[in-house]
């Protein structure tokens, strides 16, 4: 038996499969589609090299923060934590109410169903600044415009990715409430709520977790917080206090990540 | 027997579980909330001022809208706009090629199951550094002052900002692989080289493809961002527009992002669902894996 097969030829090796005419084809469109767009943004590294010392004098600046600086922003640290309490809070509660709608589980009707999903998609294709910055026209520069601002903008998310969860939802309760005649309100209370719960919390912290990273967008286009006092220091040129700052932030995003990891995993 | 399991009166219903944990979550948290909108130092006495200015330049807005485009000043303001969010996704789709083509050697760097584990420890410390901190800032401190305002900043922004998400998406899907091909790739002699590239990279591929394209959709969020500091792009010309109050023209402005970055989100999902219907990994995970990051 071995002699046979030791003495047998080797088997001659397979062939090379053909090179992928679709991937070749993706290949080359995405290289051109990158080339464009560096020609339409005139994309270069080379001030990296030549203007390096320029930029320097500023790094240096921001090599040295100026830590006294961190008392006066107390305030407005305070501040942005408040806008991000509030406006997870109210954006979180009308975007379970829209999550409900913005799934067949939930939602009988098919017409509103359809509704609120595309709703759902204009809300969530702004970007934050953009809420900010209409808000900013409407009530003036100060922290109402960006809880506003954040509560349209939490509502997107925690539509999506609450209603996501209730597609996955386990049947056999939805069954159980059906067999004994609830109505689309008990259902969902009694069905579907004890089932999404633990994400829905875990969402919750991860908005809150976005909202005071994205503090900095929203104070700097008007929104109020520590994003503000970023703006000011920087256009006062005073790189050492926004270096101060955005350690502080650092900090504290961290903090806040690390707590909500921690009760995530409690919760999931 | 029947007579005695029939005949025994019913059982008591069970006590309700307590309710009192919940209930001081409850009073906690609206304290919490109600504390903070006492120390936010909102103005809500402004709040009506949503319903009766919000009518009038939501009127303003669609009023510009269905102007003729091609009329004078709503063909500038077309041309503006679309030429403005052309240049958002040239940063947001070059800003995710840096960030891809950064990502993949820091994914297999802060891989458990490749890298050492103090490389490891080193590469996630610096991932998480990036994470942590917005887009914003990167262009703020680094770019701003080298590279000037322009685009050409932002994109490198977002890159710096995609690193650290890509890298430790990729670092994940590395560590989920399946162990036999790289097994039989070491049984068979391969060098180091052809272990990573034939069995590591293969596996995660698709996954990591869909990263990027995911990475991709928010960057062209983030870039109207960047743009209210100069970093070019839709938001610079948002920013302006917002500045000198041309309701007509912020209503184009809006419409524009909305249709195109419905669009993009449409075709790039489609992508990405079809990259990774032929593999092993759910949709949804990949999707809320990338979610909530």
């Amino acid at each position: 038996m071995t002699a046979t097969s030791a003495g047998a030829p080797a088997p001659s090796r397979p062939r090379k499969p053909p090179v992928s005419r679709p991937l070749v084809a993706g290949l080359l469109i995405t290289a051109a589609i990158t080339v464009w767009a560096a020609w339409e943004i005139d994309f270069t590294l080379r001030p990296l090299f030549t203007d390096f010392a320029n930029g320097w004098v500023v790094v240096e600046q921001f090599l040295h923060p100026n830590w006294a600086y961190l008392g006066r922003s107390w305030n407005a640290w305070v501040e942005t934590i408040s806008i991000a309490l509030v406006a997870s809070f109210f954006g979180i509660l009308v975007g379970l109410l829209l999550a409900y709608m913005a799934s067949k589980v939930t939602n009988r009707s098919n017409a509103l169903y359809r509704a609120t999903k595309w709703f759902l998609a204009v809300l969530r294709s702004l970007p934050d600044v953009a809420y900010v910055l209409i808000f900013v026209a409407l009530v003036g520069v100060g922290s109402l415009a960006g809880i506003l601002a954040l509560f349209i903008f939490n509502i997107g998310i925690a539509a999506k990715l609450t209603a996501e969860t209730i597609d996955a939802v386990e049947p056999g309760p939805l069954e159980a409430a059906d067999a004994s005649g609830a109505g689309t309100f008990s259902r969902a209370r009694w069905a579907v709520q004890p089932q999404i719960l633990p994400n829905f919390l875990s969402y919750a912290l991860y908005i809150f977790e976005l909202n005071i990273r994205s503090s900095v967008v929203i104070g700097y286009a008007g929104g109020g917080g520590i994003g503000q006092l970023i703006q000011v220091q920087f256009a006062r040129f005073n790189y050492e206090n926004v270096s101060a700052i955005v350690i502080s932030m650092f900090v504290v995003v961290l903090i806040i990540d690390q707590v909500s990891q921690y009760l995530r995993r409690r919760l999931v | 027997m029947s007579a005695e399991t029939a005949s025994p009166t019913r059982t008591v219903r069970p006590e309700e579980p307590g309710k009192a944990r919940a209930t001081i979550g409850a009073i906690v948290l609206v304290l919490l909330v109600v504390g903070g909108g006492w120390l936010s130092n909102a103005d809500w006495g402004k709040l009506p001022d949503i319903f009766t200015e919000g009518w009038r330049y939501f009127y303003l807005m669609l009023k510009g809208l269905v102007q003729n485009p091609f009329s004078e000043p709503y063909s500038e303001y077309w041309s503006a706009a679309l030429g403005g969010m052309l240049e958002s996704i040239s940063m947001a789709w070059i800003g995710t090629m840096i960030g891809a083509a950064l990502s993949i050697p820091m994914g297999f760097l802060a891989a458990r199951n490749v890298s050492h584990p103090v490389v490891v420890q080193v590469t996630r410390v610096i991932l998480n550094a990036i994470r942590t901190l917005p887009e914003l800032v990167f262009a703020i401190i680094l770019l701003l002052p080298i590279f000037g305002f322009g685009a050409n900043a932002g994109a490198l922004a977002l890159g710096i900002g995609a690193v650290g998400t890509l890298g430790k998406l990729t670092a994940e899907a590395l560590e989920g692989i399946d162990p036999g091909p790289v097994e039989a790739a070491r049984a068979s002699g391969a060098p180091g080289s052809a272990i990573l590239r034939w069995t590591y990279w293969t596996q995660v591929l698709p996954e990591v493809l869909a990263f990027w394209l995911y990475r991709f959709e928010i960057n062209i969020r983030a870039s109207a961002i960047l743009g209210i500091i100069g970093a070019g792009g839709i938001g610079s010309v948002l920013s302006q527009a917002f500045r000198y109050r041309e309701w007509d023209f912020i209503g184009i402005l809006l419409f524009v992002i909305i249709v195109v970055t419905v669009l993009v989100d449409t075709v790039s999902g489609a992508v990405r669902h079809r990259i990774i219907s032929g593999t092993g990994t759910s949709d949804a995970k990949v999707e809320q894996d990338a979610a909530t990051l």
